[in-house]
């Protein structure tokens, strides 16, 4: 199954589902948390991850891989600061 | 007296994250009397990863407990991650528990990975196919097993520790279609076969922070992406107002009652 299904049009439902797929089982990705959404023209990956490194390397290898898909991206850094509040539980 | 417990899952370790938590952490001693981690401590379940795991949050000062997750399984090599955690000195639950000595008592911990099934009314049975059926007992087995461990915990508040759901509640915002991969009701079941005072899990990224079990137990999903701080604290006793959550300071975590 290759990408090139998708012929030059919009990104269909296979090529989303493959993206999808690869975002979880390419090792040097590896992440479940990120929602690929179809849009008409395009293909839009959402989500957090643990650093920026992780966050180009998921635009580096979907780019790679699906060359012809034009892709926008709105993914974050998830940040790491101490909590300023407390949740108490009785 | 109060229990202070802090938590955080789904951290996803590998060298690129190191460094990242520790300031936070640094902070625990004062604040809390324990850290537990709701599992996925790395990317792919490796040794390697492992080891940044154990430099992010070993030497911590305060007791640190973990279950695994499913990404560390990825590589099979469960027996060297749980050996370097160990040797950096936390506390690795799978079916397993323990009770620490705290300033406001008792505290037990149970802990499991968990697994999934779905929830009531929606989820998979133990029939046809003996994939099918593998799947659904694999998470029974790991349920009875954390219902046992919590009705023997000798301590005066028992907390549960898993991986996956055991409640939908803390699911919402994620698809429901991927509910049944996300956790079980026997999880929940589990929780409530004991006095338990709190659950606390991770796995589901997009799901939300609160829930409770169908016997009233609170449930916190405490995966990063959904707390989006390096931990979340709670503090369990019995004389807090219901509800009362703290202020906000300038200086880092405030202690409403002092």
């Amino acid at each position: 199954m290759t990408s090139s299904a998708h012929g030059g049009g919009p990104p269909d439902e296979y090529v989303e589902a493959e993206i999808h797929r690869l975002l979880t089982e390419n090792p040097e990705i590896a992440e479940q948390g990120i929602t690929v959404v179809r849009r008409e023209h395009s293909l839009v990956l959402q989500g957090e991850v643990e650093s920026p490194h992780r966050r180009d390397e998921i635009l580096r290898q979907v780019a790679e891989r699906f060359p012809g898909i034009p892709l926008t991206t709105d993914i974050g850094v998830i940040r790491t600061q101490a909590p300023t509040e407390i949740e108490q539980l009785p | 007296m109060v229990i202070r417990i802090a938590a955080v899952g789904d951290v996803h370790l590998d060298e690129d994250v190191v460094g990242r938590f520790r300031p936070a952490l640094e902070q625990l001693p004062g604040h809390a009397d324990v850290l537990l981690l709701a599992g996925d401590l790395t990317r792919h379940g490796t040794e390697a990863e492992a080891r940044c795991v154990a430099r992010e949050f070993g030497g911590l000062g305060v007791p640190v407990v973990t279950v695994l997750g499913n990404h560390d399984h990825q590589c099979d090599q469960v027996p060297e991650v749980i050996g370097v955690l160990e040797e950096a000195g936390m506390t690795v639950l799978e079916g397993t528990g323990l009770v620490l000595d705290t300033p406001g008592g008792r505290l037990g911990i149970a802990g499991a990975k968990g697994f999934g099934g779905g929830f009531a009314g929606r989820c998979a049975s133990e029939f046809g196919e003996p994939e099918m059926k593998a799947f659904v007992r694999t998470t029974s087995t790991i349920a009875d097993r954390l219902g046992a461990t919590l009705r023997e915990l000798d301590c005066d508040t028992r907390v549960a520790l898993t991986h996956y759901a055991p409640v939908p509640d803390t699911l919402a915002g994620e698809p429901l279609e991927i509910y049944p991969f996300l956790g079980s009701y026997l999880l929940g079941q589990a929780i409530d076969s004991a006095d338990t005072a709190l659950a606390i899990h991770g796995h589901a990224h997009a799901g939300s922070e609160r829930g409770t079990t169908p016997g009233g137990v609170r449930v916190r999903n405490v995966a990063h992406p959904v707390i989006k701080q390096a931990y979340s604290i709670f503090h369990l006793g019995d004389h807090l107002d219901a509800g009362e959550v703290s202020t906000a300071g300038a200086g880092g975590i405030s202690q409403p009652w002092s």
